[in-house]
């Protein structure tokens, strides 16, 4: 739309497959550099857009609103896409695509639902938080009601009174390594029993706590074992259960928005990015790494789309960690391969700044669409302490 | 354009400027102090230049060839540029960016820098103001 989404004839042709008219997609998996999820199979995401896109419009008639969805499914499979099996992809993205055109709904109807309370001055959602806390505690409490003695009390002892893995492994006659690894395990247990209870549902087969428990746990081994991919498109329950068991960008409530139109919000991005790593415990090294990155990434967005967003996220699961999102719908890059090229990225190009962004985070992943817009995902985990 | 608090102040020093960064610039600040300081060097016939970055929260590759843009600029018109306050966390960010100021000096602080500019400026400065 710019008129400098140009693309070289050679990738115009190798993806023009399936998608008939203008688009062209691109995406390039950056392997992730010491990531706990082993590689991220975003290559493999490529691969999804045309089935994403049949999915959504199948269901959305709009084409811009659809448009979105699509980018959302997209943003969501891709920081999935390193705690699953790479033959899931494509049934968590059908699971996903599904999710996120159902969530619209329900939302667009909440909307419709409480208009009248817009002349309403009082705070309205303050006592359904309220419920909310009190459900979710309940949730909580019942859940680890499930665990056995053993997980129960070494959770408890790390999470509420504190004590480390080290001063845990002293007590248990194991080591600190194990007894981190036990706890990955209780958490992944204990996030699918949560959503058992706060869903009150049983599961309907004897096969969906072992795939909904290989999910949580991001164990792609046990995935594949269970076969897990099957499963999801089988089952309702788990369908619907599986995408916040990844959990990875899940934890939206931490989540800092910036609206991204001018060169002043790429500033209050990095400001963003630097508070959320501060609250992480990152160094004051780190810090300044991430602030770099989030700024190199936000800039492409003024310079090369009228509008976007960056969005700031608290991981907690594997580890410790921050995910940023910066998405745009603009012009999109072409060929992201070269634009990730060092040397290739020109202030008069597409993908400035990407390769340096890059090379100061964990993870990196792009996915550009032309004409449509350009998501580009990055994350640093915590260093153990 | 915009009436804000000032974000950087320029000041003489004998045949040297010294220009100071209070905050973090977004692009078009910084390409505004840019053009400020190069026409600073070129009224005031200013034989160096310190810039004092250790306000910039970040030095991302605009940033970085920015400065190294005047440097340039400077090095045209006659005058040294020495840049000083590089915090050790953002070095280590523009290492591991693949970014450096180029040909243009660092040092330590302003002290350090205006001694830098005395040895790289070897003729007597010029004694009309
Ligand atoms: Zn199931």
């Amino acid at each position: 739309m710019h008129g400098w989404g140009r693309r070289p004839p050679a990738v115009r042709s190798a993806h023009r497959r399936g998608t008939p008219g203008r688009t062209v997609s691109r995406v390039v998996a950056v392997e992730p550099v010491g990531s706990p999820g082993g590689d991220c199979g975003s290559a493999d995401v490529a691969a999804l857009i045309p089935l994403v896109r049949r999915i959504v419009a199948s269901r959305v008639p709009d084409p811009a609103t659809a448009d979105d969805l699509v980018q959302e499914t997209l943003t969501r499979v891709l920081a999935a896409a390193g705690r699953v099996e790479p033959g899931m992809l494509e049934p968590y993205a059908i699971v996903t695509a599904r999710n996120v055109v159902t969530s619209m709904w329900r939302d667009q109807d909440r909307q419709r639902r409480h208009q009248h309370r817009v002349v309403d001055l009082r705070p309205p959602e303050a006592p359904d938080e309220d419920v909310l806390a009190r459900e979710d505690r309940a949730a909580v409490a019942e859940a680890l009601t499930r665990l056995s003695d053993r997980e129960r009390s070494t959770l408890l002892a790390h999470e509420v009174s504190g004590q480390d893995t080290r001063a845990l492994a002293a007590e248990l006659g194991s080591t600190a390594g194990a007894v981190a690894a036990q706890l990955n395990r209780t958490r992944a247990r204990l996030r699918v029993e949560y959503l058992l209870v706060s869903e009150r549902v049983e599961p309907p087969t004897e096969r969906c706590r072992p795939v909904l428990l290989a999910i949580s746990g991001g164990d792609r081994r046990r995935q594949r074992e269970v076969d897990a991919a099957r499963h999801l498109l089988e089952c309702d329950l788990c369908a619907r259960l599986s995408e916040p068991l990844v959990g990875r960008g899940r934890s939206r409530d931490d989540a800092v928005r910036v609206a991204v139109r001018t060169d002043a919000d790429v500033v209050a991005a990095r400001q963003a990015a630097r508070e959320v790593a501060t609250r992480l415990g990152f160094s004051t090294t780190e810090v300044t790494l991430i602030a770099t990155a989030v700024s190199e990434i936000t800039r492409n967005i003024v310079r090369f789309a009228e509008s976007g967003e960056v969005v700031v996220a608290e991981l907690q699961e594997p580890r410790k960690g921050i995910s940023i999102v910066a998405r745009d719908a603009g012009p999109g890059i072409a060929d992201v391969e070269q634009a990730l090229q060092d040397g290739y990225s020109t202030y008069q190009g597409l993908g400035l700044g990407l390769p340096g962004a890059r090379r100061l985070m964990d993870e990196f992943a792009v996915v550009s669409e032309i004409d449509r817009g350009t998501t580009v995902t990055m994350t640093k985990w915590r260093g153990e302490t | 354009m915009n009436g804000g608090p000032r974000l950087f102040s320029i000041l003489r020093q004998g045949p040297y400027l010294i220009a100071s960064i209070h905050t973090a610039l977004d692009d078009s600040q910084l390409v505004r102090f840019q053009q400020d300081l190069v026409e600073r060097i070129g009224s005031d016939r200013a034989r160096g230049v310190v810039i004092d970055v250790a306000a910039l929260d970040v030095l991302d590759s605009f940033a970085s060839r920015t400065l190294r843009d005047i440097g340039e600029m400077a090095r045209l018109r006659g005058a040294v540029t020495v840049i000083v306050g590089i915090q050790p966390d953002v070095a280590f960010a523009m290492v591991e960016l693949g970014m450096d100021t180029g040909r243009v000096v660092t040092a330590l602080d302003l002290e350090e820098g205006l001694a830098e500019l005395d040895s790289h400026v070897t003729a007597p400065p010029a004694p009309r103001t």
